[in-house]
């Protein structure tokens, strides 16, 4: 339970690292739709993937510093020495970040949905997608990020950036489904698939990194 | 009666450099290490390697622990942005029944509320310090612990360190400056 109160304790102080992202995804949202002709009667039809996209890139900002505090402060050695097993620790710190982050996120991404699309039901059915999704981008960016702690945050994201296209693919499948009222669930399972193996493997992954950075 | 920390033959290099070989020691229960050498003779990456943060090229090392091992390095493991009061609760040592008397003998019991990053260096080692002293482990390692600490706390921490030996804690600690602390001797300058 320490841990959990350590970051959001650390979180909360240092808005900056959460409420930015959230603006920044705000932001290009509101953006969006000052770039396109107002009379444009298929804004709905390209919400989407500006929507995939800016989560993508909110959460590789969010996750930028996500390990570089504690390890430029000290705080990960005295995790890596600790009794509390330090994948359980990166866990945690990914889930805080998410739920700080991913969360607020999903809510306003289906906001905008209704805003965009006018429906209902696509806001409705899209929020599960979303929140899953928000967690395995920050999952696959934290270690990307744990990659090149000591050599600046940029470099590890992009190396780990191809890693989330077939991702991408999977989303616009489930779009394309809820909107021919398709049966999407099936790739709502495919999603919570991938979120479950990574939820335990990136954690492991990391801490084997961040192990060899603190050497 | 089985050592807490047992190093036999341990031995560092980076690259070709070889920082110290074939080291061995027996750090008992009650009993404290001096770890001595020139600059980048290897003390700090000896000290990691018995936490278990560096690994060793040769020789092994056992450790009899029950508790965690107490460690403060070079960094203090403290949040700049928050406050000292917030800093001690991130330590999970704000309800600590010691507390109050370890911040009046370092004079920072009316300093709870001020951000960490306007105390000075010496104050933030204190701060850092305080982790040590409201331990819960059977061995204390510290690198280089009365940097930018005056005259006064370097007292009070080698009393408090005498304290810990007669609880049987072990202490295994780098430093240049001489402390009073009944310990033996470890230089790492000859030992290439």
């Amino acid at each position: 339970m320490n841990i959990i109160k350590f970051e959001l304790l650390k979180l909360r102080s240092k808005s900056r690292g959460w409420l930015g992202p959230i603006l920044v995804f705000i932001l290009i949202m509101v953006a969006f739709p000052l770039t396109v002709e107002i009379s444009n009667k298929d804004l709905g039809n390209s919400f989407f993937a500006v929507l995939w996209i800016a989560i993508l890139l909110v959460m590789m900002l969010a996750t930028e510093d996500i390990f570089l505090e504690d390890f430029n402060d000290g705080s990960l050695e005295q995790f890596a020495i600790s009794n509390i097993s330090l994948p359980y620790i990166i866990a945690v710190k990914i889930f805080i970040y998410w739920l700080l982050i991913g969360v607020p996120i999903s809510i306003i991404g289906s906001l905008f949905c209704l805003g965009f699309t006018n429906s209902s039901n696509l806001a409705i059915n899209i929020f599960p997608i979303l929140l899953i999704t928000s967690y395995i981008f920050i999952n696959v960016f934290s270690f990307g990020n744990a990659l090149s702690l000591t050599k600046g945050s940029v470099l590890g994201t992009l190396v780990t950036l191809p890693l989330l296209l077939p991702l991408l693919i999977v989303l616009g499948k489930a779009v394309i489904s809820i909107n021919l009222n398709l049966n999407y669930l099936g790739f709502v399972a495919l999603l919570l698939g991938v979120l479950s193996i990574i939820i335990f493997l990136i954690p492991l992954i990391i801490s084997y990194i961040i192990r060899a950075h603190l050497e | 009666m089985h050592p807490k920390v047992k190093a036999t033959n341990l031995s560092y290099k980076i690259n070709e450099k070889k920082l110290f070989q074939n080291i061995s020691f027996e750090l008992m229960a009650g009993k404290a290490i001096h770890i001595q050498g020139d600059n980048g003779s290897g003390k700090t990456t000896l000290l990691k390697i018995i936490c278990g943060l560096t690994n060793q090229v040769k020789g092994e090392i056992e450790k009899k622990l029950d508790k965690q091992i107490c460690f403060l390095g070079h960094k203090n493991a403290l949040k700049q942005y928050l406050t000292v009061e917030e800093n001690l609760s991130l330590l999970n040592i704000i309800n600590h029944p010691d507390l109050k008397q370890h911040l009046i003998e370092f004079k920072l019991d009316k300093s709870l509320d001020i951000n960490l990053s306007s105390l000075s260096f010496g104050q933030q080692k204190k701060i850092a310090l305080l982790r040590v002293f409201l331990n819960n482990s059977d061995l204390i390692i510290l690198d280089e612990p009365c940097v930018g600490l005056d005259n006064q706390s370097q007292n009070y921490l080698c009393r408090f360190l005498n304290k810990e030996l007669k609880l049987e804690k072990s202490i295994l600690f780098s430093s240049h400056i001489s402390l009073d602390i009944n310990s033996e001797k470890l230089n790492l300058s000859n030992q290439v």
